[in-house]
């Protein structure tokens, strides 16, 4: 986006939040089904927004129908506040909601629209984190028709996607999906999280903060309330398990900027082809580093 | 029952239903727990119609809480309570009509129920768990007929098919989504 584009308020006269007060409404009922049913896709009309489907247009709409002048905002892209699509949605937000805070502190925000992430730092009861999501449904890898696909979510059959998983085991010896995890929400619907890394799944169970996911293109907005089961679908015998930063000795790799060794960390490969790796989290990387400053000044 | 319940100017602004949104919203996803509604107007009927009802949706209101010039600002169809996405009701009458509860392809289709009470924080208590409750919580309903509870947990029986519940007294908010279970051993 041209940093110095404005947009046209004199003329458009756009609304507080971009989006038309019946289509904040709209997304506004969507919001509190989504909460009801827990997982469950609830349509709605995604509206057109200024950027293309797919940069976050879900994200976005459902954040312009929450946000009010006493929020401050936090936007993530992969962990980071600075990469191009988080710069962009912050941007739009501070040009159509005047008065709204921003912030790169995950602490400070009451609402952190992310890409891919959840942030490192154990949300409160204070926070709402909205998901982007590209691709919503679960089922479509195993039934391309969304009819029949609604059938099966109703009815909590997930016999066929389980199989799915089981081929994996067979062909691979472990399940392959690395991210967008499918997970049961309160023992019924199964959901695709989101792209966020199997990291991060486990911290969907009994979150303390609200998790709205928003598909902007699929036209879906479902929600994971506070306080509820959530379960990586596996097996008996074959447990969920997240990524291993374990080295060949067996040590878990720190981040080569902070040296934490329990966040989740990005892989950096150089020009020469040596790796390294660093805090996907950039706001948990940089308050790291503020405080070892700190400890090392005093 | 408050006989007359009007709305206020600034309730059909946008940034006082998006502050109401807000306190809906964290009612839903925090059962049991109240929220409040701000506005200058005497009751929050009116702002809770207004932030979440518009001319998209149908609304029924057998027992005229609203009157008609707040119907037109609204601007919904008027619908039977049987036909409805938007019930308001007074909760001092037992329910005598069979909401909308979606189907198991769109259980969103399920009706929104907005019972008037008389006062939340005394009277009987409701003990409630389900997701967005840590554990179990305990809220007090003054003003609402228990054959209502009853009827819930009948409506809401087949998960995901059933109804939400919205319990409005004064200014104060309470959410019931169909997947909070009310203990009904207390409730008398």
């Amino acid at each position: 986006m041209n940093p110095n584009y404005e947009l046209p308020l004199d003329e458009a006269d756009y609304s507080f939040g971009f989006l038309d007060e019946f289509a904040k409404r709209e997304v506004r009922r969507t919001i509190l089904k989504a909460i009801s049913i827990p997982g469950y896709q609830t349509p709605y009309a995604s509206r057109e927004m200024p950027m293309g489907r797919g940069f976050g247009t879900g994200g976005l709409q459902l954040t312009l129908s929450l946000i009010g002048q006493d929020d401050t905002l936090k936007v993530i892209d992969q962990g980071s506040d600075d990469s191009v699509n988080a710069v962009n949605l912050r941007h739009f937000v501070e040009l159509t909601c005047p008065g709204v805070n921003t912030t790169e502190r995950t602490t400070e925000a009451t609402l952190i629209q992310s890409r891919h992430r959840i942030p490192e730092v154990d949300l409160t009861e204070s926070q709402v984190l909205i998901l982007q999501v590209p691709y919503p449904d679960p089922l479509v890898v195993v039934e391309p028709s969304e009819a029949k696909r609604k059938v099966m979510h109703g009815e909590g059959d997930y016999s066929r996607l389980l199989t799915k998983l089981y081929e994996d085991i067979v062909q691979f010896d472990e399940i392959t999906i690395s991210h967008r995890y499918p997970t049961r929400i309160n023992g019924h619907y199964v959901i695709d999280p989101s792209p966020i890394p199997r990291y991060d799944v486990p911290r969907l169970y009994r979150s303390k903060a609200l998790i709205l996911l928003g598909a902007g293109r699929e036209k879906k907005i479902y929600a994971v309330p506070p306080y509820t089961v959530t379960e990586p679908l596996a097996f008996d015998d074959v447990p969920f398990r997240t990524e291993d930063f374990r080295d060949a000795n067996g040590h878990r790799r720190a981040c080569g900027r902070c040296g934490a060794t329990d966040s989740f960390l990005d892989e950096l490969i150089a020009e020469d082809g040596s790796k390294a790796w660093q805090c996907s989290d950039s706001d948990y990387c940089n308050q790291r580093l503020a405080e070892l400053a700190q400890e090392v000044s005093a | 029952m408050p006989d007359n319940i009007r709305s206020v100017g600034a309730d059909w602004q946008p940034p006082s239903q998006q502050a109401a949104f807000r306190q809906i919203m964290n009612c839903f996803a925090y059962p049991g727990r109240l929220g409040q509604l701000a506005t200058e107007a005497k009751h929050g009927l009116p702002l809770l119609l207004a932030t979440l009802v518009d001319r998209s949706n149908r609304l029924a209101d057998p027992h005229r809480l609203l009157d008609e010039d707040e119907h037109r600002r609204l601007g919904a169809s008027p619908g039977s309570p049987e036909m409805s996405q938007f019930v308001v009701q007074p909760g001092a009458y037992p329910p005598d009509f069979q909401p909308m509860l979606g189907s198991l392809e769109n259980p969103e289709q399920g009706a929104t129920l907005i019972v008037v009470a008389e006062r939340l924080g005394t009277g009987g208590s409701l003990h409630l768990c389900g997701p967005g409750i840590d554990g179990t919580a305990t809220i007090a309903v003054q003003g609402v007929d228990p054959s209502w509870w009853q009827k819930r947990e009948q409506w809401n029986a087949s998960f995901p098919l059933g109804v939400d519940m919205i319990v409005v007294a004064g200014c104060q908010v309470l959410a019931l989504p169909r997947t909070t279970r009310i203990d009904l051993k207390g409730v008398n």
